[in-house]
């Protein structure tokens, strides 16, 4: 269970690799906020998040569209998630601290989450894909 | 140079109907052969990509800044018939009117070097980086009327003078914005946020007007050798991140609802007559408006900043002219030596009108419109002006900026933050931001050169040299 930045010329480029669906999304959604903030904590806040969507893809680019929107609105920084998924919903529990900027000052904003040329891949050792994050 | 691509002319080349199924039309790009050197395979693959767009006139184009992101290439310019076309938030990007201004001072180059006291006092004052919020209060009435009447609405709300509006491109608002398209939730993330910077590639920065190369249109634009400055560079905030994120979901089901075939997910698009084109055009249009009133509204605050600490008045600092990198519009443009209305899609691509056109102030008709092109952190600035070439070729456009060539991942591993701001301050350039990170990720080194990518549209003719400006000082996110 991994994620790390590849080299990507204007964005943040994401691979990520899990065995199972829900840790994918869980591993690509602290690849996230690793970019945004840095290192975060789990603080003690905690949001629930619902999403359903049309198939796989749809729906881990709305629960991170959804995150970035809680973050930024509410100023919160997000240390990891407890997602449960159902064909195309989720449910993710999400716990992190409130955002400090002496803490949360070491990334770059993210503008949206790209669909090009995301696409989950499955085989026999699990999950992976690629994502590009706009900044 | 690429397998499959060919060269039409000094710097220009064409991607054939062929390289990727489904084009319509060729592509074009404008390069020298230095600069094809960083050329990614990927970029190319894109602009072929939107030549399999409904609709696309003559050529999908791109500028010398050509580079690999999502949807369109950055640097990719493209128009679309009325009737027949689509409208694509993959040809405008997240940051809606992410787009570039230039703000003249009288102050002369050692009225301000070495004032570290500025640079501080600017980043104190424009809030800038991840979380940055604004200490100026917006309510929603003020909301609205950012997104109905752009700068007009900042003017009017005290945050500067009615001369700056001639000087923004669209007189700083489309008429065509419709805010009742812009959920709650981007009304939600734009509150917060008016007169704030941002992050990433976004900064203010002082510089100097170092060459004059077209003293007529310097004259014309405002500008001497030796002027101090103040360039400004931001977008929609989250705002417009979230209108793109919102739209991309309506148009995604819209082109399957529409038959429509795209190569990239990311090029999800809708006839432009269709509700749900008009609704996205309506919005993003409502986004650009908050671009342009934020710009106005981080001016004043540079202006307070300039006229405190040096005694000038906020007269004395007019705007040169104020430009939108990311957007879509609908322009008239000779087709078939017709005068027709079309949709231009520019993503980091910069309108670039020549003499004469219709959008341009009373004393810059003989001119050109103002072209900013932003360099990279430590690297000069380029003010060009708009010809009538580019009116032929390229729908009135030119390139946006340097272009990226390192990647971030890259950036971060081979450059340190704090050896690059000891390095740039040997050069007498102050530069504050809120993490070292943030500076490496920035670096000179990251971009290519400003001066090539300029070079090439000035030869090409899509706009020609007028300025060239180097930093000071600059703040960041």
């Amino acid at each position: 269970m991994s994620f790390e930045e590849i080299p990507h010329t204007a964005d943040v480029k994401i691979h990520a690799s899990a065995p199972t669906l829900e840790a994918l999304f869980s591993e690509t959604f602290k690849a996230l906020m690793l970019v945004i903030y840095g290192r975060s904590r789990n603080g003690g806040m905690t949001r629930e998040i619902r999403i359903e969507s049309t198939d796989s893809e749809s729906l881990l680019a709305d629960f991170l569209s959804e995150v970035l929107f809680i973050s930024e609105v509410e100023g919160l920084v997000f240390s990891d998630a407890r997602i449960r998924i159902t064909g195309f919903s989720l449910v993710a529990e999400l716990n992190g601290e409130p955002f400090d900027p002496v803490r949360h000052s070491g990334g770059t904003e993210v503008k949206g989450i790209s669909y090009s040329g995301l696409e989950i891949l499955h085989d026999a050792n699990g999950y992976m894909l690629d994502i590009i994050f706009d900044v | 140079m690429l397998e499959g691509v060919n060269q039409v002319g000094m710097h220009e080349w064409e991607v054939p109907v062929g390289y990727v199924p489904g084009m319509r039309v060729a592509g074009r790009f404008f390069l020298s052969e230095s600069l094809a050197k960083t050329l990614e395979p990927g970029a190319v693959r894109q602009l072929a990509n939107v030549a399999t767009l409904p609709g696309i006139l003559k050529n999908s184009l791109a500028m010398p800044d050509i580079h690999w992101g999502y949807g369109f290439p950055i640097g990719g310019v493209a128009a679309f018939s009325l009737e027949e076309g689509v409208i694509s938030p993959g040809g405008v990007g997240f940051d809606i009117n992410c787009g570039v201004r230039l703000l003249s001072t009288p102050l002369h180059v050692k009225d301000v070097s070495g004032r570290r006291d500025l640079i501080d006092e600017l980043f104190r004052t424009v809030p800038t980086g991840v979380g940055a919020r604004s200490s100026l209060k917006v309510s929603p009435q003020s909301l609205d009327g950012m997104m109905i009447k752009g700068a007009q609405w900042a003017v009017n709300a005290g945050y500067g003078v009615e001369r700056d509006l001639m000087r923004c491109e669209e007189g700083g608002f489309m008429k065509a914005a419709d805010n009742r398209s812009v959920s709650a939730k981007a009304r939600q993330r734009g509150m917060p946020q008016g007169g704030t910077l941002g992050s990433g590639n976004h900064f203010l920065e002082i510089q100097v007007v170092r060459e004059i190369f077209d003293p007529d249109a310097a004259r014309a634009f405002g500008l001497s050798s030796g002027q101090v400055c103040c360039m400004i560079h931001c977008g929609s905030r989250g705002l417009g991140h979230q209108v793109c994120t919102d739209h991309l979901k309506i148009l995604e089901s819209a082109t399957k609802k529409y038959h429509i075939t795209i190569p990239d997910r990311q090029l999800a698009c809708a006839p432009i007559t269709s509700p749900e084109g008009k609704a996205y055009f309506g919005a993003m249009a409502a986004s650009a408006n908050y671009a342009w009133a934020n710009r106005q509204m981080i001016t004043h605050s540079a202006r307070q900043v300039l006229s405190k600490m040096f005694r000038i008045d906020y007269e004395e600092m007019p705007l040169i002219y104020d430009v939108a990198h990311n957007v879509a519009k609908m322009e008239e443009h000779i087709l078939d030596k017709k005068g027709v209305e079309v949709c231009v899609h520019r993503k980091g691509a910069t309108r670039a009108f020549g003499p004469g056109s219709r959008d341009l102030p009373g004393d810059l008709t003989s001119i050109g419109q103002p072209v900013i092109i932003p360099g990279s952190m430590g690297t000069s600035s380029y003010v060009l002006r708009g010809t009538q070439t580019a009116m032929d070729m390229t729908f009135g456009s030119t390139c946006h900026g340097a272009g990226r060539i390192m990647s971030r991942t890259q950036a971060k591993k081979s450059l340190n933050g704090r050896e690059i701001t000891a390095n740039l301050l040997k050069e007498g350039i102050i530069v504050r931001a809120h993490s070292e990170s943030a500076i490496a990720d920035e670096a000179p080194e990251v971009y290519k050169p400003s001066d090539e990518v300029v070079s090439v549209v000035h030869e090409v003719g899509i706009s020609r040299l007028v300025a060239r400006l180097s930093p000071l000082g600059v703040i960041k996110g």
